[in-house]
């Protein structure tokens, strides 16, 4: 027989000290002993999930090169190991593309909307993937980063840094239920709030009933204490009639796709103190291509699994200086 | 040997849980990732009996925790309880195939349950229905496709090292 006893007394105290330790976390949200304990657990895990999670992807391919390896004849075996060094650096090339055509989105991103971003790479993810939408990136405090920064990739908007330590940070996804910004349709002033939904599309609910929302309008972030203004949400998919006509919901399919990111930008030098000039970066004379879009629009309403748009960056059409509001910002 | 099978517990519970957020966690796999973490401290269960299950998964659980966004503490008492199920079903006389199976599944089924509870209990938004069926539909199938991988790999290294003064209380 098990001494059971015991057992259960070890049970109870494990699950208490457990649930202490979630009530007092609870209590003291950011400041803590418990944020300290968090801050030395990241600490030390941060640049082992860095090396990780950068090696994955190399150790899969050498797991897959490893059969070629068993031929006789020493020609052979020569001729396959240039082959496959070739495809290795093919490969690389290939991958080194991709990286390429993901900054050269971004940088158009910040070319429109003149902010500047720390590039960083996600490593991981969050421990319990259903019911929170988190990743880790291999940028932190020693690059500039601080809590609730607007993380972006070449299409749009991926979410805001949490907990920020000195390497790596969490970065709170825009489909996690904790999730909420202020966004404004394209052509509209009224703002309204846009929440993560987990694995479904994220809800808009528009403070005012008069305004009109149509299928495939272009949601873009207002900008507040936490995010940059200007950047692309995604396109409004469905609207469900008021029932309440206190306020109006939508639902939006974002530009990005956050079950599979690999480069994003983290925007730093978005001012905090200045006032929140309009920076909406649309021209708003004559009938010139919203540059949001541009970049946005072509991605369409369905989020694809990369988040590289397709088309060319076309140099963007600079607001001209008629009135539009030029982003004026103060270092 | 307290020794030995506290650095076997310790470097486990690391390697599962890096390779769980560095690779598992990413995998476009249709629903939610299985938790390799949660089957690792249910075979340690399995193995080795509750007390070493509670411990491992209490330790296990706080590690995750720490680098998660949710209060410290939930995924340990998930997961602390799930090993304290699975180890009271430890025999050693039973050596049926399917067993570790359903002992996989009940665990997971625990684990999810209690952190539900728990979310319920602080009023945490990101629990609702929908999250929940889905880790029941995706995530508790994965973690007992993962069983015949992990629960005879932690028996084997456990039987190596087998003198261990939790085992059997």
């Amino acid at each position: 027989m098990r001494d059971s006893r015991r057992l259960r007394l070890t049970l109870v105290l494990l699950l208490l000290s457990a649930f202490t330790l979630t009530a007092l976390d609870y209590n003291s949200a950011q400041t803590g002993p418990l944020a300290a304990l968090r801050r030395g657990i990241d600490t030390v895990f941060g640049p082992v999930q860095e090396t990780v999670g950068g090696a994955a992807g190399s150790v899969a391919d050498a797991l897959g090169g490893l059969p070629r390896l068993g031929s006789y004849q020493s020609d052979n075996k020569k001729l396959q190991q240039a082959n496959d060094r070739l495809r290795g650096q093919l490969a690389a090339q290939s991958g080194l593309q991709c990286q390429v055509d993901q900054l050269n989105t971004l940088m158009n991103l910040v070319s429109f909307t003149r902010y500047r971003t720390v590039p960083a790479h996600v490593v991981a993810v969050g421990p319990s993937g259903t019911f929170e939408w988190t990743a880790t990136i291999d940028a932190g405090s020693v690059d500039g980063l601080k809590d609730g920064m607007t993380v972006v990739t070449g299409s749009g908007l991926v979410g805001r840094t949490t907990q920020v330590s000195t390497r790596t940070s969490r970065v709170l996804l825009l489909a996690d239920p904790d999730f909420t910004v202020g966004g404004t349709l394209i052509g509209q002033s009224s703002v309204g709030f846009a929440a993560g939904n987990g694995a479904k599309p994220m809800t808009y609910s528009l403070a005012s009933t008069l305004s009109a929302v149509h299928k495939g309008d272009v949601l873009l972030t207002t900008g507040s204490d936490t995010y940059a203004p200007g950047v692309p949400i995604g396109t409004v998919t469905t609207v469900t009639p008021d029932t309440n006509a206190i306020s109006r919901t939508a639902t939006i399919a974002p530009f990005v796709d956050v079950s599979a990111l690999d480069l994003v930008g983290v925007i730093t030098d978005s001012s905090r103190t200045a006032p929140r000039t309009p920076l909406r970066p649309l021209a708003p004379g004559p009938r010139a291509t919203p540059a949001p879009c541009a970049a946005a629009v072509p991605q369409g309403p369905v989020p694809t699994s990369t988040p590289t748009p397709a088309p060319k960056p076309k140099p963007v059409p600079r607001p001209t200086p008629s009135g539009s509001p030029t982003p004026t910002r103060s270092p | 040997m307290t020794l030995q099978r506290f650095l076997l517990g310790a470097a486990t519970v690391v390697t599962a849980l890096l390779l769980q957020l560095t690779v598992i966690g990413r995998l476009p796999l249709p629903g939610a990732a299985p938790d390799l973490l949660l089957v690792l401290v249910i075979a340690f269960g399995f193995a080795e009996g509750p007390m070493a299950g509670m411990v491992t998964g209490w330790v296990a659980g706080m590690l995750a925790d720490g680098l998660s966004t949710h209060e410290i503490g939930r995924l340990a008492l998930a997961y602390a309880l799930a090993g304290y199920v699975t180890g009271m079903l430890q025999d050693d006389t039973e050596r049926s195939i399917l067993r570790p199976f359903g002992v996989v599944l009940l665990g997971a089924v625990t684990a999810l349950g209690a952190y539900v509870g728990e979310g319920i209990l602080l009023g945490d938004p990101r629990i609702s229905v929908q999250p929940v069926l889905r880790a029941l539909v995706s995530s508790v199938p994965y973690d007992v496709v993962l069983t015949p991988l992990v629960v005879p790999l932690v028996a084997g290294l456990v039987r190596r090292l087998d003198v261990d003064p939790l085992r059997r209380i």
